[in-house]
C-alpha cells in the first residue's frame, strides 16, 4: 500500500463526524508523546512507538526545473538522510548509551513542534494516514542554533493492544543543502 | 582588458606559518580570510578538482551543477556525448545560467536577459540581437569552459590551468591505492542516485586533513559507533584499538591510511559476503585487499575524499575561511546484484553522511575546532603535528612513502603541498609573455 498521495488528508469532508474528532484528537495526542519522548532524550521509549515492521524515510530533495518537478523528491533506493528499519533506528539509538556519543554530549536541546495534523483511514481497517508538518528546533552547546522543518506522512496502524505505533513514515524535510551540520535526532 | 588576470592581489608569503620538518603548524591558516582568497587562487584554481561521477551523465544533456573552489560549475554531456565542464556564470552579467542541482537540458537560458548557451557552451541565442553592435561575435561569447577536464576511473576531474600536468601525472602514486575502491570490479563503479550536502563550520582544510592523514581519532571520536558496531556490543578489543596498518604519504599531497589487521574491516556483512577475496587478491594483489580494502579514509588533494569501505566519495567545498560545504556521493561496483547495492547505500547512510554515526561525530569536532580559532590567544597557538615523525619508509608492499597508521605523515605531506602552491604565483598571475 501506498502512503504517496496526491490527495490530502487535508480535504475539507464536511461537518466533522464524532468519529473524527475522537481520531484527530488521539493522533494529535500520539504525537505529542512522541515529541516528548525525542525532546527528553528517551529514544528506547519512542521506538515502542514504532511498529516492528517499520520503514522510516527521508530523502534528499533536489533543486529541478519545473518541468522535471517529479524528479525533485528523492525516490527509494537513492541516497537519503534516513532510510531506517526499527533495527537500524535501535542500532542508532544504542550509540547515545555508549556515553561516547560526543555530537550529544552535552545533549542538544530539541523542542519537536508537530501541527497541521490531518488523518483519514487507510486502505486496510485499523490503519489511518496521517500527514503533519513538524518544526524542530535544536540549540546545542552555548548559541548554535539548528531549525529543521518538513512535512511527514505517516501510516499509522492499531496493534492489538489498542495503541497506534507507526508503520511507515515519510519524511520531506524542506532543505535542499542541510543547513546543519548533522541531525542527530529523529524528526 | 583581461579581467580575471588584473593586477593580482598581493600573495602573503605561507613559510612561517609551517616548519613542516619538526611537525609546527601555525593555526592562522584556518581563519584568516587573506589567505583564503589566495588559496581561491593559488590552491584551487590550478589544481585538478572533483567535479561528478561518469555514471551521473547517460545521455546528451544530462546536466549535474557542482562548484570548484567557489565558482559555480556546470558539467553536462554534449550531443558528440562528450562531457565539459563550464564556468556556470552568463557573459553578459554574470547571472547562473543554471540553477537545478542535476537534470536533462538541450540549452542553458539565462533567466535575467535570456541568452542561451548550448551543451557544448556555445552562445546561441541574444535576445534583440540588432542591439548590438557589427562588432559583437557570438563565437567569442561562449560559457567559459574548464581548461582541461579528465577522468580516473569513473571520476571527473577538471582544472582551470591550461598548464596542468595530466590527470594521471597529478594523481600520482596515488592512484594504486585510489584502485582498492575504483578497480574491485571490471566495469568499474556508479554511484548511487542523489547527494548528500550540508554544512560545516570548519575551514575546508580541517576536513581534507582529516581524510588524509587522520586515522588517530577513529578510536576516540568514533567511541560510539563502535562500540555499536562490535560484535559484543562492548566495543572492538585491543587488538583493533592498536591495529598495526599504513599511511602513504604522496608527494603530490594526497594522502591515505588503512589497517593491515584482517578484523579491522568495518564494512557491510553483505557487501563483505559479496566479495570473492580470492579473485580481488589475483586482481589486485594481497598488499591491497590486506591494506587499502579493508577500511580506511584519504584525500586527493586538495579537496576529494572517499572512504573504500563505505562507498562514500565527497568533496569539500570551500565556502568562506570558517565555512564548509559537504557534498558527498555513494559509490558501488557496477557488477554487485541490486541487494549489494542497496546493502551498500544503506551502511554509507547509517555510518557517514548527516545522520551517520560515524559522521555526527566529525561534524562536532571540526566545529569546535574552527570556533576556538577566532580567539587571539587560541587563534596563535601552534600545532602538533609531529606524529610518526622519522618513521615513514618504503616498506616493499605499498608504493611509495608510507608510515605507520596512527600518524600525521600525510598532514605534513597535505601542508607541504599547500604551503608550495601558496608561494607560488598560478598561471594567471604570470605575463602574458610568460604564458
Amino acid at each position: 500500500m501506498s502512503i504517496h498521495t496526491t490527495e490530502s488528508a487535508a480535504a475539507p469532508t464536511g461537518g466533522p463526524a464524532l468519529d473524527d474528532l475522537l481520531l484527530h484528537f488521539e493522533v494529535q495526542r500520539f504525537y505529542t508523546l512522541e515529541a516528548h519522548l525525542l525532546d527528553q532524550h528517551r529514544y528506547a521509549d519512542w521506538l515502542e512507538l514504532l511498529a516492528d515492521d517499520l520503514h522510516y524515510w527521508a530523502p534528499v530533495r533536489t533543486n529541478r526545473l519545473r518541468r522535471q518537478q517529479s524528479l525533485a523528491d528523492g525516490v527509494p533506493g537513492e541516497v537519503a538522510i534516513f532510510d531506517e528499519t526499527k533495527d537500524s533506528l535501535a542500532w542508532r539509538i544504542r550509540r547515545f548509551d555508549s556515553g561516547m556519543a560526543w555530537a550529544e554530549d552535552p545533549p542538544s536541546r530539541t523542542r519537536h513542534l508537530v501541527t497541521n495534523v490531518a488523518v483519514r483511514p487507510g486502505d486496510e481497517d485499523g490503519t489511518y494516514i496521517a500527514e503533519s508538518a513538524f518544526l524542530v528546533y535544536r540549540n546545542r552547546l552555548e548559541r548554535e542554533v539548528d531549525l529543521y522543518a518538513g512535512g511527514r506522512t505517516d501510516l499509522l496502524r492499531r496493534a492489538p493492544d489498542g495503541s497506534l505505533k507507526v508503520v511507515r513514515r515519510h519524511i520531506l524535510l524542506d532543505q535542499n543543502v542541510l543547513l546543519a551540520k548533522n541531525i542527530s535526532t529523529f524528526l | 582588458m583581461s579581467s580575471l588576470h588584473r593586477t593580482p592581489a598581493p600573495a602573503v608569503d605561507v613559510t612561517e606559518y609551517f616548519d613542516i620538518d619538526n611537525g609546527l603548524v601555525d593555526r592562522g591558516i584556518f581563519g584568516d580570510t587573506a589567505l583564503y582568497q589566495q588559496e581561491l587562487r593559488r590552491v584551487f584554481a590550478p589544481s585538478w578538482l572533483f567535479l561528478a561521477h561518469t555514471s551521473q551523465f547517460r545521455k546528451p544533456g544530462d546536466f549535474f551543477t557542482t562548484y570548484m573552489g567557489e565558482d559555480p560549475v556546470i558539467v553536462t554531456m554534449g550531443k558528440d556525448r562528450r562531457i565539459r565542464a563550464f564556468l556556470n556564470a552568463c557573459r553578459h552579467r554574470g547571472m547562473r545560467v543554471c540553477r537545478a542541482d542535476a537534470g536533462a537540458a538541450k540549452a542553458f537560458t539565462c533567466s535575467y536577459h535570456g541568452w542561451a548557451y548550448d551543451t557544448s557552451g556555445k552562445l546561441i541565442n541574444v535576445p534583440n540581437r540588432e542591439g548590438y553592435p557589427e562588432s559583437f561575435d557570438e563565437s567569442r561569447w561562449g560559457l567559459r569552459e574548464v581548461a582541461r577536464l579528465d577522468t580516473y576511473k569513473g571520476l571527473i576531474f577538471a582544472t582551470w590551468n591550461p598548464d596542468a600536468p595530466a590527470l594521471t601525472e597529478a594523481l600520482g602514486g596515488m592512484t594504486w591505492y585510489m584502485d582498492a575502491m575504483l578497480d574491485r570490479d571490471p566495469e568499474g563503479t556508479e554511484v548511487v542516485g542523489g547527494v548528500h550536502k550540508w554544512v560545516l563550520e570548519g575551514n575546508w582544510k580541517l576536513a581534507a586533513e582529516q581524510f588524509s592523514s587522520d586515522w588517530y581519532h577513529v578510536n576516540i571520536s568514533h567511541a560510539s559507533a563502535l562500540m555499536v558496531m562490535s560484535p559484543t556490543g562492548k566495543g572492538p578489543k585491543a587488538e583493533i584499538v592498536q591495529t598495526p596498518g599504513r599511511q602513504y604519504t604522496d608527494p603530490n599531497g594526497h594522502g591515505a591510511g588503512f589497517p593491515t589487521h584482517p578484523k579491522s574491516r568495518f564494512d557491510d556483512r553483505v557487501v563483505h559476503q559479496y566479495y570473492d577475496y580470492g579473485q580481488l587478491r589475483e586482481r589486485l594483489g594481497d598488499g591491497r585487499v590486506e591494506g587499502p580494502m579493508t577500511t580506511g579514509h584519504a584525500n586527493v588533494f586538495p579537496n576529494f575524499s572517499y572512504l573504500p569501505v563505505n562507498g562514500s566519495i565527497r568533496v569539500w567545498h570551500p565556502k568562506g575561511p570558517d565555512k564548509m560545504e559537504v557534498w558527498a556521493w555513494t559509490v558501488v561496483d557496477k557488477s554487485m546484484p541490486d541487494e549489494v547495492k542497496n546493502a551498500q547505500r544503506l551502511y554509507n547512510l547509517r555510518t557517514f553522511g548527516p545522520t551517520g554515526i560515524f559522521e555526527q561525530d566529525d561534524g562536532e569536532n571540526w566545529s569546535e575546532c574552527q570556533a576556538t580559532a577566532h580567539g587571539f590567544m587560541a587563534g596563535g597557538m601552534t600545532l602538533n603535528y609531529q606524529m610518526g615523525i622519522g618513521m615513514s619508509a618504503e616498506d616493499g608492499v605499498h608504493p611509495g612513502t608510507t608510515g605507520h597508521l596512527y600518524s600525521d605523515g600525510a598532514a605534513r605531506g597535505f601542508y607541504s603541498r599547500w604551503r608550495d602552491l601558496m608561494n607560488t604565483p598560478a598561471w594567471h598571475e604570470k605575463a602574458a609573455d610568460e604564458r
